[in-house]
């Protein structure tokens, strides 16, 4: 800068830059330094002016950047402008020419300048230009910070030596210069902080073993009563710790092995790494303590969340876990979103910690429901699901541990009575052999301590726990919520004003059932589907009390018990085949409650998938209930719900060959449906709705389906009735209908989709149907014809226009005749009551 | 031919219930015959010579017609009274108790004919079976394609079958349609 004032006088204006682009190379300070004659004028600045707007237009754009700090100053900048105001008035208006900074606001000139020779004023205002430069780059760019403030205090110190004989002059300045001073202060002491808070973190990282003390008095200003700075002290100790904790497990030294003699090399290391210790505990007692103040509470989850992610190996874990998940059903959605994505990075990344973690945190999360009584957060469980993940991802690795794992409660009670027979031996082994092989045996365990080498056993043992403690909180969140549907069906009329989702944790816990169910304990499976059988029928419908509990739950809800109970069976019991009958009683009675708008419709063609199109085999009388009742839903839902049950019913009709007499004009009765001779639409056992007595005459109606792609399903279903008796025998094989099937369901899912969607294009394809069949039908008949039929069109339409115009004259007609009678009659009326009047008058 | 007495009657209702459970509601109540006819009529149970018939009402009407020495038989025989006084289900009652099954079993193809001759239900032949079967309880033999073939005791409840070897018996055996022909004598 100095360099152009130089060389061009009068300085040209320099092109329109906006404030950021602006930097002060270091050259340009490099020259200034160097050549110190030049920039001698410095010293005969009017510093005062200077400093003013050096602080007026630091302080601007200060506050935009320092909310807080402007907070405690805002009294004092208040203060100010109105001094300056005061000062303003003052102005002789022909010096008052405004002057106009780099940045484009306009100053002006105050009395103080007015006293100063032209040439000064010159240098005062490029310098000021200059300084508003380095103010501006001192915002924009933190590194400069030190530079920025070498120059502040030379000016500074100019000032002060400027200021005296000024002060004398003019008694109004003293108060803004005080004001000014002040603020500078305080800017300052910010500044410094922050910049020894740089360069101790910067020590730090660079020399950790030298500098490790530094660590005490970076705590100390993350004390600090600013809470700026005090969160700055946390997150740059963040940093700090990311970087310097090592990779291994800090275990102080015992007294016995204080007291040994060891090379300086080792004490310097303890000396190290009881101090970093130290510091660390330090570190987190203070997190926990700010983590209550709502003010830190997001910086503090923060810095714990990434400490936790980054070195979840080193001491004092458990604090740490605690909050995290803690904080797992947190209100506040960042905070929770932290934790949880702090806690499934644990989980994924077991290298990094050997799985204790996740053992522990699991079995947090298990406390934390236990005490809450299962009214938290759906995240709580939710965060287990990811736990899956990470285990399917390793069990081709690691084959023979799966299988232990799914036997883990035998695995659990081998492993019970070995533990203390270990522990026998470890006696003898230490009664009998010397100090050499107890020492040898420490070094051993230190070693495991340290080393990240996973111990197959050890990994088992872990992964047992954590599953059972997993189990633990699933089955529990599943009682809790049998316990309170039965509890509250109990209080019968009692308070129905229940919150608005009594079981929050429920559909996640459903869910990762599902995806656990394969490492199910077989002893469990037992009690396991028996509650998902009281929860999906919410007591089965046998009284009339419990009927009230249902409303408790909602149809996707229980539909998804029906489902997870499938796919534990499908998971675990693939050897024997069992009809879950009642699962099927409850997804009958369940199709009649669904509501297009309030359930999930993919849920409820997930259960009719699996518990319809995958199971193998079905009782004829069950089937036909299912294929009836399909295809009465299908008549009363929306196209998408309608074509997965009419799939599925097509499924169901080409796997059970009698339930095809359905498709018959005349009710079957009599033999084929069994001993009940008339359909029960409304029983609610399939078995005894007697379906088979009754006809399909829903396929009728829905042929004519405002939907292309359902009359064509339609179509198709009773064309299987018409190709009954030739196709009957090949389609016998269930593998091609199986397959023909499958393939009809993978076009289905999509087009049901996309179905959704657009009523747009529907409507757009049944114009352009009809068009075409107009093309066709002109590529075929001759003009005449067209030109006759046109005629015949246009006398139609004449005629009903003509229709129109008589209908309405004849309505105007009518009205004015009404009109007509109306006013007789008043005019009836009105006659008598005059003559009345001219009786009265008479008397 | 008679009305059950009380004792008759708990003993023939306990025994259907461990095969229909809640649905000996529909045994009862189920009408005899459909129709205009504004009173559909019901079924009752008639004690004739130690065996229980399931008649329809109007049949009873009928039958009082007949001295009770030469009426031989009425409705579906559904058991007898032991000398004991147990009652026994014998194979006619099946059409009754399956249509209204509780608990089911399907059989394998393979094992349908050993069934037949007289065989418990091992674990090997089992091609399906209901979810909540607990020992004791009376269990319908499906073959594959819903055709009942017999009924009996469940041994073992559906949890413990998935443990039991092939060899075990899962349910043991009462009554197969097999007996209509090696016991054509006594039925």
């Amino acid at each position: 800068m100095g360099k152009k004032q130089k060389v061009i006088l009068p300085p040209d204006l320099p092109p329109e830059i906006s404030d950021d682009e602006i930097e002060v190379s270091d050259e340009d300070l490099q020259f200034v330094k160097e050549n110190r004659d030049y920039a001698g004028f410095v010293s005969r600045l009017d510093t005062q002016s200077i400093t003013k707007h050096v602080t007026r237009v630091a302080d601007v754009n200060e506050d935009a950047l320092e909310a807080i700090y402007e907070k405690r100053l805002k009294k004092k900048s208040a203060l100010q402008k109105e001094n300056e105001e005061k000062n303003k008035v003052h102005v002789d208006p022909v010096d008052a020419l405004p002057v106009k900074t780099l940045d484009g606001k306009l100053y002006y000139r105050t009395v103080a300048k007015t006293s100063k020779g032209e040439d000064e004023n010159e240098a005062g205002e490029d310098e000021k230009d200059g300084d508003v430069d380095k103010s501006l780059v001192k915002l924009t760019k933190a590194e400069k910070r030190a530079k920025v403030k070498k120059s502040r205090k030379e000016a500074k110190k100019l000032g002060k030596e400027v200021d005296q004989p000024e002060e004398a002059e003019q008694a109004p300045q003293a108060a803004v210069l005080a004001e000014v001073k002040e603020d500078l202060t305080a800017e300052e002491a910010f500044e410094s902080k922050k910049c020894k808070l740089a360069e101790l973190g910067i020590a730090l990282l660079s020399n950790p073993e030298a500098n490790i003390t530094s660590l005490k008095e970076i705590l100390q200003i993350a004390k600090d009563d600013n809470p700026s700075i005090s969160k700055l002290g946390l997150l740059s100790l963040l940093a700090v710790f990311k970087d310097i904790i090592p990779g291994y497990r800090i275990r102080l030294p015992t007294e016995k092995e204080q007291e040994m003699k060891v090379s300086k090399e080792v004490k310097k290391m303890r000396f190290y790494e009881s101090t970093l210790l130290s510091g660390y505990k330090a570190y987190l007692q203070r997190l926990l303590a700010a983590e209550k103040k709502p003010l830190f509470q997001q910086v503090v989850v923060r810095c714990i969340c990434n400490l936790l992610d980054a070195v979840p190996h080193f001491n004092c874990r458990e604090s740490l876990l605690e909050v995290v998940v803690r904080n797992l059903g947190s209100p506040d959605d960042v905070v929770r979103k932290l934790c949880c994505s702090t806690v499934r990075s644990l989980f994924t990344n077991e290298g990094k910690h050997g799985g204790e973690a996740t053992v522990e945190t699991v079995r947090l999360i298990a406390a934390h429901v236990k005490a809450n009584n299962c009214q938290l957060h759906p995240d709580f469980i939710e965060v287990l699901m990811s736990l899956t993940f990470d285990e399917d991802l390793r069990k081709p690795k690691a084959a023979p541990e799966v299988d232990n794992k799914v036997k883990y409660k035998k695995f659990y009670k081998r492993k019970i009575p070995e533990e203390p027979s270990q522990q026998q031996e470890n006696k003898r082994k230490m009664s009998k052999k010397e100090l050499m092989s107890k020492t040898r045996e420490e070094v051993a365990a230190d070693y495991k301590a340290v080393s990240f080498a996973p111990d197959v056993e050890e990994k088992r043992r872990m992964q047992s726990e954590t599953l059972s403690a997993v189990f633990e909180t699933y089955f529990r969140v599943l009682k809790q919520t049998m316990l309170s549907t039965a509890a509250s069906s109990e209080a019968v009329t009692g308070s129905n004003t229940s919150a608005s989702d009594p079981h929050p944790l429920l559909a996640p816990c459903l869910n990762g059932l599902g995806k656990f169910s394969h490492l199910i304990d077989l002893d469990y499976i037992g009690d396991l589907m028996n509650y998902l059988k009281k929860i999906a029928g919410g007591g089965s419908s046998y009284d009339s009390s419990s009927r009230k509990h249902v409303e408790h739950l909602t149809v996707s809800e229980r539909l998804r018990c029906c489902i997870v109970a499938f796919k534990v069976m499908r998971n675990n019991l693939d050897a024997l085949n069992v009809d879950l009958q009642d699962f099927f009683v409850q997804l009958y009675n369940l199709i009649l409650e669904y509501r297009p708008g309030r359930d999930q419709g993919d849920v409820l063609v997930e259960a009719l998938k699996i518990m319809l199109c995958d199971d193998r085999q079905h009782d004829m009388q069950k089937a036909a209930a299912f294929v009836k009742r399909l295809a009465t839903f299908s008549l009363s839902i929306c196209s998408a719900e309608a074509m997965a049950a009419l799939v599925t019913l097509k499924n169901l009709l080409m796997r059970n060959v009698k339930c095809r007499n359905l498709l018959e004009n005349d009710a079957g009765g009599g033999s084929v449906s069994g001993s009940i001779s008339i359909y029960h639409p409304y029983a609610t056992d399939p078995n005894l709705s007697g379906a088979l007595a009754s006809v399909l005459w829903e396929l009728n109606l829905l042929s004519k389906h405002y939907h292309p792609s359902i009359s064509t399903m339609i179509t198709s279903i009773s064309g299987m009735n018409t190709a009954n008796n030739q196709v009957y025998h090949a389609i016998l094989s269930p593998q091609q209908a199986f397959t023909d099937l499958s393939l009809e369901r993978e076009t289905f899912q999509p087009k049901s989709d996309i179905r959704k969607l657009n009523s747009k294009r529907k409507r757009g394809s049944e114009s352009s149907t009809l068009s075409g069949i107009e093309s066709t039908s002109d590529a075929s008949i001759d003009e005449n014809e067209v030109s006759k039929k046109l005629t015949k069109h246009f006398i139609i339409l004449r005629d009903i226009k003509e229709n129109e115009r008589l209908r309405g004259e004849l309505d105007r007609t009518t009205l004015s005749l009404q009109l007509y009678e109306e006013y007789k009659k008043q005019k009836k009326a009105g006659e008598p009551k005059a003559k009345r009047k001219r009786a009265k008058i008479v008397d | 031919m008679r009305p059950l007495d009380e004792a008759e009657t708990t003993a023939v209702f306990e025994k259907l219930y461990k095969f229909t459970g809640n649905n000996l509601k529909n045994v009862v109540e189920n009408p005899s015959h459909e129709g205009p006819d504004p009173n559909p009529g019901r079924y009752c149970f008639r004690l004739h010579k130690n065996k229980v018939y399931y008649v329809s009402e109007s049949l009873v009407k009928r039958a009082t017609n007949i001295a009770r020495a030469n009426l031989v038989s009425l409705g579906v025989c559904i058991g007898k009274f032991t000398h004991s006084s147990k009652f026994h289900l014998t194979i006619q009652a099946l059409s009754l108790v399956s249509a209204n099954a509780r608990h089911k079993v399907w059989l394998k193809p393979t094992s349908e004919m050993s069934f037949l001759y007289g065989n418990h239900v091992l674990k090997g032949g089992l091609g399906r079976i209901t979810d909540t079967i607990a020992p004791g309880d009376g269990v319908v033999v499906f073959s594959m394609s819903d055709i009942p073939l017999g009924f009996g005791v469940a041994a073992k409840s559906t949890q413990d079958c998935r443990k039991l070897d092939p060899n075990g018996i899962v349910v043991l055996h009462q009554a197969d349609i097999g007996e209509y022909l090696r016991m054509e004598d006594e039925l």
